[in-house]
């Protein structure tokens, strides 16, 4: 891990687009200032973990669980009951 | 961390009337139409790799569609109209519109489906829709934070 020492105020460059700003430090609580182009995701890290773990568990459904869902779908799907 | 997609050369989409040939255990063998090709730049989250998709019909009547990866095949995801699934819904599609850079109407939206070995406990991720810019077919999953939105949110209500 690379660990770099920055004042409030300055700043990190990430390579050609992406900077973060150190903008305050309040006891244990930093505040960052990030600047990236659109397509570069930015999330706090517990955020992309549970998205990732939700994508890993969603990933290629048998046809079995497939075939389930739909019935469940008939029963419960907006549109059929509701 | 998940590996950076760095040095992941991603063949290029092939021009107009160009077909990409899929080759996959699970779903079989066939041509993809490059109008057909879902493009995410950078991937679904966790799986970065994986830049090209095609939606494949599950089967008439189904409200579940696959989207599976063109770059690996044997990665496929079971994906639906929110609506379909959830009451009430209202698509975040203002927001879509703008992180797409395209306007409302160009926006389609799905969310990805978890399926449980009891499908009665099947869920919708709420939380990261896909959504795709119809006229280009650029694709991303979007975050919505802060909205109560649940990445796995239960199709059946808890009774």
């Amino acid at each position: 891990m690379l660990v770099l020492t920055r004042k409030i105020g300055e700043t990190i460059r990430i390579a050609d687009s992406v900077t973060v700003q150190v903008l305050s430090v309040r006891g244990s609580q930093v505040s960052l200032g990030i600047v990236a182009p659109a397509d570069v995701r930015i999330f706090r890290e517990e955020l992309y973990r549970e998205i990732e773990s939700q994508n890993q568990n969603a990933q290629l459904p048998d046809a079995e669980s497939l075939a389930g869902a739909e019935e469940v779908w008939k029963e419960y799907g907006h549109g059929k009951q509701r | 961390m998940a590996s950076s997609a760095e040095g992941v050369s991603t063949p290029p989409v092939p021009s107009a009337g160009e077909t990409v040939a899929v080759r996959s255990r699970r779903f079989g063998s066939f041509d993809v139409a490059r109008e057909q090709i879902l493009e995410f730049p950078s991937g679904l989250i966790g799986f970065p790799r994986g830049r090209r998709y095609v939606i494949l019909e599950h089967r008439p009547g189904s409200p579940f569609k696959w989207l599976l990866s063109i770059d690996d095949p044997e990665l496929a995801f079971a994906v639906a109209d929110p609506s379909e699934l959830v009451a009430g819904y209202e698509p975040p599609l203002e927001p879509a519109a703008k992180l797409l850079g395209v306007v409302p109407a160009d926006v389609a939206l799905f969310v990805i489906v978890t399926i449980p070995r009891d499908p009665k406990n099947m869920t919708v991720n709420l939380m990261a829709p896909v959504v795709v810019d119809t006229q280009t077919r650029k694709a991303r999953q979007m975050v919505i934070e802060d909205q109560g939105l649940s990445p796995c949110h239960p199709v059946v209500p808890a009774s």
